[in-house]
C-alpha cells in the first residue's frame, strides 16, 4: 500500500519539494538582509540617538516598494498554504477515486477498505506537518525582524502564519478536503467547500470570536490622561479600550454624557483646526478636560492579553484543530467503510 | 464441482425507496461460467456490487465462496471482479498497474500478467488513459486474473466494445476458464454477447415484481396462457400476471406460477422463451411507469 500511495502522489511530493526549495531560496537571504538592516539602525541609534529616523523605526525601515511586498505577502502565503493544500491536495483524495470509478478498483484488490485508507491518510497527514512545518519554520525565522518592529506577534497575520499554528491549519484543512471528498464525491464541490470552510474558520470565526477568550483577559481602569497608553505593556494583545462612566456603562461619545460643567471646558478648549478637533495645550501640561471629566467619575478601561500568552494561545489554538482534525478523520473513516462504493 | 460458490436468498438492494434489486435468489454452481442477463436497470450492476462487497444488502442474504460478502482481505483475495466502466488509474501506465496488484495481493502473478500484455501486444509503459477501449479491458481483465481468484465477477465487460475487441475479450476469458479452477459470472443486457460462453444463465427483470433466478426456475415458473377473455380474473393463489396481452375475444397471459400451485383449468397452455420472458417484465415495468 505504502509503494501504491507513493507512485499515487510523488508528483505531487516532488512540486511541494521545488516549492519549498524557491521559498527557501526568497526566504533565507532577504531575511538575513532585514535582520542586519535592522541590526545596524539599532547600533546608530544607540550612538546617535539623535538621527531623525530612530524616532521612529517602524515608519523609517523597510520602506521601499520590494520590502512591503515582501513583508505582506510571505505571511499571506504562509496563511493561504493550508487552504491551498486542503482544497489540491485533501479533496481530490478520495472524490477523485469516487468519479473516475477507481475506488471499486482499489477496493477489491486483496486491501481492506480500513486498511487502504489509513495507508492515504497517514502519507497525507505526515506530509503536510512536514511541508506546512517547513514553510513555517522558515517563515517563523524570517519574521523575527517584522516581529520585533512591529512588536505585536498576537497581530492577525502574524499569528496565524508563525509558530505552531500553520501546522494545525493544515491538518485541519487537508482532513476536511478528504472528509468533503468523500461525502460529495465531486472534485470541484470538495474544493469549493474546503475552501469556504477554511475562510470561515481560519479568518473569521476563530481570530474574531474564538481566540480572545483561550484565556481570561487582564482589565486594567485609570483615569483619563496620556499616562493611560503606558499601563498597557508592550507587545499585548489589546482587546477592547473604552472610556467608561462612573456607572461602569460604556460611553460612546463624551460629550453629550458629560456634565455640563465639563461641556463648557471642552467648548472653550477645543479648537476646530478644519481638519480635526484639537485641545488647546495648555502651559502647566494638564489637561483642563481631563480633570474635569475624570472629577465626574468617567474613566478608561482596557482588557488585553499580555504578551507573555503568546505560546500558549498559539498550543491553545493546535488543539482545537487538532480536535477538528480527529473529528474529519472519523467521519471520514467512516463514510468510507459504511458506505456502498 | 457440485460445490456452490454463490448462493442468495431473499437478496435485495434499496435506495431510498426504491429497491434496485428484490428478491434475488440465484445459486451459480462452482466451475460454471454463468451469464447475468437482463435488461438496463434490472439491477445485475447492484448484484454484483453486492456479491463482491462493494454495497451492503438491505434485505436477505447470500454466501459468497461460503462466506459473507465483506471488506475483508480474505475475502476479497478469492474474488476478482471487473466493474462496469472499467476503471483504471488514467494517468498510470500497465507496469504501475501490474507494480499495484502486487503490492496490494498476496498471490498475484507477475510473470502471467506480463506475458499476457505482452502477447496482446498492449504497451506497458504508455498511460492506460492513452490505450484503446479495448486494451484497457484487456488489462482490467488481466489484472483481475493475475489476482489468481476463485470466482471472477464481471459486469457488462463487452458492452463498451466494438466486435473485434469482443471476440478477443471473450476468447481471453475461454483461455483463463480452460485452465480450470475458476467461477465466473458475467453481465450483459444481450444474452448473444455472452451465449458462446456461458453454461449457465441466471435471468434477472425488473418490473412490479422482480425477476432473479436461474434460468431453469425462470423457464419452469412462467407459462403463457390462452384462454377466453372473461377468465383473466379469476387464476387464484399463487398465480402472477405478469404480462397480459387482449384480443377481441382471448387475453394472452403471461404468469409466474409459484412451486406446487396447480394451473387453472380452462387455460391452454404454452412454454415462453427467455426473450419472451423479460420482454414481458420490461413491459410490466413501463405500464408500471405510466401509471
Amino acid at each position: 500500500m505504502n509503494w501504491f500511495v507513493w507512485r499515487q502522489h510523488r508528483k505531487q511530493f516532488l512540486m511541494l519539494g521545488i516549492l519549498l526549495a524557491i521559498f527557501a531560496a526568497l526566504i533565507v537571504p532577504t531575511g538575513n538582509h532585514f535582520w542586519h538592516t535592522y541590526q545596524q539602525a539599532l547600533t546608530t541609534c544607540r550612538q546617535n540617538p539623535a538621527t531623525p529616523s530612530c524616532s521612529n523605526l517602524p515608519d523609517n525601515l523597510f520602506q521601499t516598494h520590494t520590502d512591503q511586498i515582501l513583508f505582506n505577502l510571505v505571511p499571506v502565503a504562509i496563511l493561504f498554504l493550508p487552504a491551498i493544500l486542503g482544497m489540491f491536495w485533501g479533496a481530490p483524495l478520495l472524490s477523485k477515486e469516487y468519479t473516475e470509478g477507481t475506488n471499486s478498483l482499489a477496493w477489491t484488490q486483496s486491501v481492506s477498505r480500513r486498511k487502504w485508507l489509513t495507508a492515504k491518510l497517514i502519507w497525507i497527514l505526515a506530509a503536510t506537518v512536514v511541508v506546512v512545518g517547513a514553510f513555517a519554520a522558515l517563515n517563523t525565522w524570517w519574521a523575527k525582524t517584522p516581529n520585533a518592529l512591529l512588536y505585536n506577534r498576537f497581530n492577525y497575520l502574524f499569528f496565524a502564519s508563525q509558530g505552531i499554528v500553520p501546522v494545525a491549519y493544515g491538518l485541519f484543512a487537508v482532513a476536511f478536503g478528504i472528509l468533503f471528498g468523500a461525502w460529495f464525491r465531486k472534485i470541484m464541490v470538495a474544493v469549493g467547500v474546503t475552501l469556504g470552510l477554511f475562510i470561515v474558520m481560519v479568518m473569521i470565526v476563530v481570530p474574531n470570536f474564538v481566540r480572545p477568550h483561550y484565556m481570561t483577559p487582564i482589565t486594567i481602569s485609570a483615569p483619563l490622561g496620556p499616562a493611560f497608553r503606558d499601563n498597557i505593556p508592550g507587545r499585548a494583545w489589546v482587546l477592547t479600550r473604552d472610556i467608561k462612566d462612573k456607572n461602569g456603562r460604556v460611553i460612546g461619545d463624551i460629550f453629550p454624557a458629560a456634565p455640563h460643567e465639563c461641556q463648557q471646558i471642552i467648548q472653550q478648549n477645543q479648537i476646530n483646526t478644519g481638519g480635526g478637533i484639537q485641545v488647546k495645550a495648555t502651559p502647566s501640561g494638564a489637561d483642563p478636560i481631563d480633570d474635569c471629566l475624570n472629577k465626574a467619575g468617567f474613566h478608561q478601561v482596557a482588557t488585553y492579553q499580555p504578551s507573555y500568552r503568546y505560546w500558549d494561545f498559539q498550543r491553545i489554538e493546535v488543539g482545537i484543530y487538532l480536535g477538528l482534525t480527529a473529528l474529519a478523520v472519523g467521519a471520514a473513516y467512516w463514510l468510507v467503510l459504511k458506505r456502498d462504493a | 464441482m457440485g460445490q456452490t460458490a454463490i448462493q442468495t436468498k431473499g437478496l435485495g438492494k434499496r435506495y431510498g425507496s426504491f429497491w434496485a434489486l428484490e428478491n434475488c435468489n440465484i445459486s451459480v454452481p462452482e466451475g460454471s461460467v454463468s451469464a447475468l442477463v437482463g435488461p438496463n436497470g434490472a439491477g445485475k450492476s447492484t448484484l454484483l456490487k453486492l456479491l463482491v462487497g462493494l454495497s451492503t444488502a438491505s434485505a436477505g442474504n447470500s454466501a459468497v465462496l461460503g462466506k459473507m460478502p465483506q471488506q475483508h482481505e480474505d475475502f476479497l483475495s478469492d474474488i476478482g471482479y471487473l466493474a462496469q466502466e472499467i476503471p483504471l488509474y488514467k494517468s498510470l501506465n500497465a507496469a504501475d498497474h501490474i507494480k499495484m496488484g502486487k503490492h496490494l495481493n498476496k498471490r498475484f502473478d507477475e510473470e502471467f500478467i506480463k506475458d499476457r500484455l505482452k502477447d496482446l501486444d498492449i504497451p506497458l509503459g504508455r498511460p492506460v488513459g492513452k490505450l484503446s477501449g479495448g486494451q484497457r479491458a484487456q488489462v482490467a481483465l488481466a489484472l483481475a486474473l493475475a489476482k489468481k481468484p476463485k470466482l471472477l465477477l464481471l459486469d457488462e465487460p463487452v458492452a463498451a466494445l466494438d466486435p473485434l475487441a469482443r471476440h478477443d475479450f471473450l476468447s481471453s476469458l475461454t483461455q483463463a476458464v480452460a485452465e480450470g479452477g475458476l467461477t465466473v459470472v458475467m453481465s450483459s443486457h444481450l444474452l448473444a454477447d455472452l451465449e458462446r460462453v456461458s453454461d449457465h444463465v441466471i435471468v434477472l427483470a425488473a418490473g412490479k415484481t422482480q425477476l432473479c433466478d436461474n434460468i431453469e426456475p425462470v423457464l419452469h415458473e412462467h407459462k403463457l396462457l390462452v384462454g377466453p377473455r372473461a377468465d383473466a380474473k379469476n387464476l387464484g393463489d399463487g398465480v402472477t400476471v405478469i404480462h397480459e396481452t387482449q384480443a377481441a375475444r382471448q387475453s394472452t397471459l403471461l404468469v409466474r406460477i409459484e412451486k406446487g400451485t396447480k394451473l387453472p383449468s380452462g387455460w391452454q397452455q404454452h412454454e415462453p422463451n427467455i426473450e419472451e420472458i423479460i420482454l414481458a417484465y420490461m413491459g410490466q415495468a413501463k405500464e408500471g411507469g405510466e401509471k
